[in-house]
């Protein structure tokens, strides 16, 4: 079978200005896959490329085995999408919305009804079914969203910035959602955020995308550790400096610290903290303290862009 | 419909209220020298023209509430659906028409309980109400063209004007026959004058296939211009970045 998403040289221009330039990009099946990048990168004119709503200016895309531009209506029916801020009718309740979208896929009204109630469920929203959306919470309205999206059991579904403007909880609570459809259906999640740590949390992999090109691509822990060896910073007695700073020499480049702390660049990544804290017990070296830094998703923002990624906090 | 009477309430009040204010102040334009219908009331003479001016009053909101679609995105919600695009248009122009045959039906309940006749009966009632909600479909298809082009609320009612003036520049109130001037002039070429006077006649002096077939048939050619517009927008739109 070929891969859920399949981009070759994607453009897209409004006037002079270059929304979308040249991406390519290829995700796998049951992949959850994350587009990150900041307000005006072009993330929402990629999907919506993706979902048929835009015409590329040049380059094709495949979604679900249909080119966006040749076979539109049969992407449709695969693909489930909850775009950005699209409304949701504040008078309908719920359970309205959920058959209305059940009617525009052309599912049958018997199957629909049970989905409606086992999609309720789902996002946890069984209680509230009946009640007009105009009195859901944000986070609620979003979930709902998601739900809907899901009606026709899609195999790609496109999440476009799900959680901007949800508090903490709700935003953990969604990524919930959409961790837990990728586990029991396998569907594949296309993603775009502003959010490095929804990013960072959520996706496999990630295209990190400025200006409308693609910058980087990788998955998190990847473009992490090439940005740079993480910090492996320690911190002993006075008395032991010398013993420490020639057990951990081994491991890596010393890098400037504080007083009674001995800091390196881990070469062999993350997982070399074992054998750092074993050559200093050999040598007899009390340890204090311990902290590992690893590079942000924004250091590789930052190492790709030579900008941080704005509002973003890891 | 009932969570949100604001959306139809004014639509049918404002009609009455203008019908009222009309029959109470010139019921006497009937004794005018050469009315052309001298044997008729005031309220029977406006009817017909209360009936499609109420509906064309009505007929902005399905463009309007497309144009709200757009503006906040549900259109969207709709275009990644595997419904039909040919649906979407067909949806508003069926909206259109259903509330225009509420409108006219109600509109003519509300004038017989006061007292008008209808002299052809059952068949001309019949008329008005397949003609007011053509017409509210022919207007109603202007607007939609407008709501696919601009994607805003407030330009579409801002048409509004343009039909409540279109209305006055017609033989809806008085009969062009004792019209003057330029004012006459433009009346007398206003398409809703040639839909009105023949529905109009069909009310007063009985159902007749001539009038019928007229007044319908200018409706329909109207109604082909505005949604062949409107396919036109929409298939723009589609093309269109957003």
């Amino acid at each position: 079978m070929s891969n859920p998403i399949e981009v070759t040289e994607l453009s897209r221009s409004f006037g002079n200005l270059r929304a979308v330039d040249s991406i390519n990009l290829t995700v796998t099946s049951g992949e959850v896959f994350g587009f990150l990048g900041p307000n005006g990168a072009g993330k929402s004119t990629a999907v919506r490329m993706l979902t048929t709503l835009l015409k590329p200016t040049s380059g094709s895309a495949r979604v679900a085995g249909f080119d966006v531009v040749g076979d539109p209506s049969a992407v449709r029916k695969k693909i489930g999408v909850a775009l950005q801020d699209a409304a949701i009718d504040p008078l309908m309740t719920g359970n309205e919305l959920l058959r209305l979208q059940c009617v525009l896929h052309g599912l049958p009204k018997r199957s629909s009804l049970k989905r409606c109630g086992d999609l309720l469920e789902r996002v946890g929203l069984t209680a509230a079914g009946d009640r007009r959306v105009g009195t859901y919470s944000g986070g609620m309205r979003r979930r709902l969203d998601l739900a809907l999206s899901l009606v026709h059991e899609p195999e790609v579904l496109f999440l476009d910035e799900p959680t901007t403007g949800l508090d903490p909880t709700s935003r953990m609570a969604l990524w919930e959602e959409v961790r837990n459809l990728n586990k029991d259906l396998g569907t594949t999640v296309f993603l775009t955020t502003q959010y490095l740590e929804e990013a960072d949390q959520l996706a496999e992999r990630i295209a990190i995308i400025d200006d409308g090109k693609i910058v980087r691509e990788g998955s998190p822990a990847s473009l992490k550790s090439a940005v740079g060896a993480p910090t492996l910073r320690v911190d002993v007695s006075e008395n032991d400096l010398p013993l420490a700073r020639k057990a951990m020499s081994h491991f890596g480049e010393e890098r400037p610290a504080r007083r009674n702390r001995i800091a390196i660049g881990l070469v062999s990544g993350t997982t070399g903290i074992t054998d750092v804290l074993k050559a200093l017990d050999d040598a007899g070296v009390e340890i204090h303290h311990v902290e590992l830094d690893e590079p942000s998703l924004d250091d590789v923002f930052a190492d790709a862009t030579g900008r941080r990624l704005e509002g973003g906090q890891v | 419909m009932l969570r949100q009477p604001q959306s139809w309430a004014p639509g049918l009040f404002f009609p009455l209220l203008l019908a009222a204010v009309y029959a109470s102040q010139f019921s006497r334009a009937v004794t005018i020298e050469g009315f052309p219908f001298p044997n008729v009331s005031f309220l029977d003479f406006v009817l017909p023209a209360c009936v499609i001016q109420g509906v064309l009053f009505g007929s902005t909101n399905s463009a309007s509430d497309l144009a709200a679609d757009i503006e906040n995105s549900f259109m969207d919600r709709l275009l990644v659906s595997p419904v039909s695009r040919g649906s979407i248009l067909l949806s508003r122009l069926a909206s259109a028409f259903i509330y225009g045959v509420a409108q006219a039906a109600v509109l003519i309940s509300i004038f017989v309980l006061f007292g008008a006749n209808i002299a052809g009966g059952f068949s001309s009632i019949i008329s008005i109400v397949l003609i007011a909600a053509m017409l509210s479909v022919s207007m109603g298809s202007f607007g939609i063209a407008v709501a696919l082009r601009t994607g805003s609320q407030e330009v579409v009612q801002s048409t509004f004007p343009l039909i409540f003036v279109a209305v006055f520049v017609s033989s809806a109130f008085f009969p062009v026959q004792l019209m003057e001037g330029w004012y006459g002039a433009i009346a007398r070429k206003n398409p809703l004058t040639w839909v009105i006077d023949p529905t109009r006649r069909m009310a007063i002096e009985g159902f007749s296939w001539a009038d019928f077939g007229q007044s319908l048939g200018i409706v329909l050619v109207i109604a082909s211009i505005g949604i062949l517009i409107s396919i036109r927008q929409l298939r723009r739109r589609l093309v269109r970045a957003q």
